[in-house]
């Protein structure tokens, strides 16, 4: 039975094979996106719905005149900025609530007021305090972010297993070793898919901040090309954001999470 | 210094003298043990056995110094609990295994080195030789998922021994372990003991087993826990659970419970 069990534990956890079928089917349904919005595109006029081709040559200019690379670039380093504020205090803040338990019954009534407190109107605040500038669009990806943050890494505070602090207690583990060795790691899977839906709302929201309070970024570009018209652009930008989610999670935080939650079941994940 | 020395000698390595614990409070307060008095001498090897709910956890979790007792006091190598300062010699084996299940096998025995501050390289080499200790260096990288009931439990072991305690305790410690691997346990356990001249105080509700490892067996009555009997165990080894002798002693052990 050990040997079993070792070949188990050495052979690769997914299957290859697998993979590249999900890889085929993907494919698959970009093609048929593509096939069914360029059908559409030919009896609708191009500033309704412009075709592949369009987009693509609009995609290309936006590109060649650097202007792609650069809003692409500010809105991303907006959208960080905010994110690592939001965690920089969201994390400490989520771990002292969970462990205490009076801080955390005195505040726990602002969480959900601030998690439906609407984007636009943190963006109007924002406006009116930070005018057009960066802070702006910061401000607003830290309000929305923080609080799913605060709330996701309370949670996980809260699955602490009172047996593991037992078990360094016995050990005379000083606290902050116990906060290292056994919170941080409960609390790591619960930050991390809080992160995730911070990060992603984020991207939303900075959109609707740049639109309202900025003269640069992606959601600048957005209402500038719609106040001219320029579906194609429009549409340009819109590619250029999902193409960029997509990379970002199936690049970066999907193997990411595999490798740091390794010690989970293979039935969880 | 003299003084404390000689009455290391008298109290031998675990005293535990008119011990009584209730949880709860008022009137709704359940007396889990009363009044436990026990000397264990140094390098002996003592089972505590009895019905399920008597108060054994309890017992080691008082001498561990995780639960305090209300009434009665603890005595440590001839210091008094409230005074001991060297807890990292003593080892307390749960009796869960208490895997961390984000640790590999290795980092899981590394654990109880974590507390002070040993270089890694040391903590690793000392991990990898417990873990041999209990047959597991193939399953160094293994994430606690990925192994069975009994060897989670052989880690947890590794993880008690590799403190190198003079002192150790053990919650039924054995019990997830097929016969085969318990015997072998039995064995290179009571092999270590000698080597590293430790005092082993273990909890299990299999009469053989006391029979085999113990020196001196602790028999325990309910509701509330206190000491029915205690009972020297003189037959010599290495003791055979299959032998008569054995079997007749674990018999007699057994009416009493
Ligand atoms: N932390 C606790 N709070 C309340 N009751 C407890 C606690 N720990 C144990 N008990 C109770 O004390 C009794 C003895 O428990 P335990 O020491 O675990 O028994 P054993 O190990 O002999 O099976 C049981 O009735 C149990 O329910
Ligand atoms: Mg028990």
């Amino acid at each position: 039975m050990p040997e079993v069990l070792e070949s188990r534990i050495h052979a690769p956890t997914a299957a290859r094979g697998l993979r590249y079928g999900v890889v085929l089917q993907r494919l698959g349904l970009v093609a048929f996106i593509v096939i069914v919005w360029w059908l559409l595109a030919l009896r609708v006029p191009h500033y309704v719905l412009p075709g592949p081709a369009r987009v693509w040559e609009a995609l290309t200019l936006i590109s060649d005149s650097g202007t792609l690379w650069q809003d692409l670039g500010i809105t991303l380093g907006r959208v960080a900025t905010g994110f690592v504020l939001a965690t920089l205090i969201g994390l400490p803040l989520g771990i002292i609530f969970g462990a205490s338990r009076r801080l955390g019954e005195f505040f726990e009534p602002i969480i959900p007021v601030m998690n439906t407190v609407s984007s636009a109107i943190w963006a109007t605040f924002a406006i009116i305090w930070f005018g057009v500038s960066n802070a702006t669009t910061v401000f607003v990806v830290f309000m929305t972010a923080m609080p799913l943050i605060i709330t996701n890494v309370w949670q996980g505070t809260r699955t602490v297993n009172a047996d593991f602090i037992e078990l360094a207690h016995v050990l005379r583990m000083p606290a902050w070793k116990v906060m290292w060795k056994i919170y941080l790691p409960t609390i790591l899977p619960y930050f991390f898919s809080g992160a995730r839906l911070a990060f992603g709302f984020g991207w939303r929201v900075s959109l609707v901040a740049e639109t309202l309070g900025s003269s640069s970024g992606v959601g600048y570009r957005l209402r500038q090309a719609a106040d001219l018209i320029q579906t194609d652009q429009v549409f340009a930008w819109t590619l250029t954001l999902v193409v960029m989610m997509a990379i970002l999670e199936m690049g970066i935080l999907r193997p990411l999470e595999n490798y740091l939650f390794r010690w989970k079941k293979e039935a969880e994940q | 210094m003299n003084s404390a020395a000689a009455v290391a000698t008298d109290t031998g390595a675990i005293t535990v003298r008119g011990v009584s614990k209730w949880f709860g409070s008022g009137d709704g307060a359940l007396q889990v043990l009363d009044n436990i008095s026990l000397t264990i001498p140094s390098q002996s090897v003592v089972a505590i056995i009895g019905s399920s709910g008597c108060g054994k956890s309890t017992l080691l979790n008082i001498i561990s110094g995780l639960v305090t007792p209300e009434r009665g006091d603890v005595i440590l190598n001839g210091v008094p609990a409230r005074e001991f300062s060297d807890w990292r010699s003593i080892s307390y084996m749960f009796q869960e295994d208490r895997l961390l299940p984000w640790r590999t096998a290795l980092r899981n025995v590394e654990f109880s080195l974590e507390a002070g501050s040993m270089l890694r390289s040391e903590r690793e080499t000392r991990a990898r030789e417990a873990l041999k200790l209990v047959g597991l260096e193939s399953f160094a990288d293994a994430f606690p998922y990925q192994l069975s009931g009994g060897m989670r439990s052989r880690v947890a072991l590794a993880r008690s021994l590799v403190q190198e305690p003079c002192i150790l305790l053990m919650d039924e410690p054995f019990s997830r372990l097929d016969a085969l691997t318990r015997a072998q346990m039995h064995e290179e356990l009571l092999r270590i003991q000698q080597l590293k001249k430790m005092t082993i105080v273990f909890v299990t509700h299999d009469v053989e087993e006391a029979v085999v490892l113990a020196d001196n067996v602790v028999v325990m009555a309910p509701r509330p826990g206190r000491i029915r009997e205690q009972v020297a165990i003189t037959l010599p080894r290495p003791r055979d659970a299959t032998e008569p002798v054995t079997a007749q002693q674990a018999h007699h052990l057994k009416s009493l419970i």
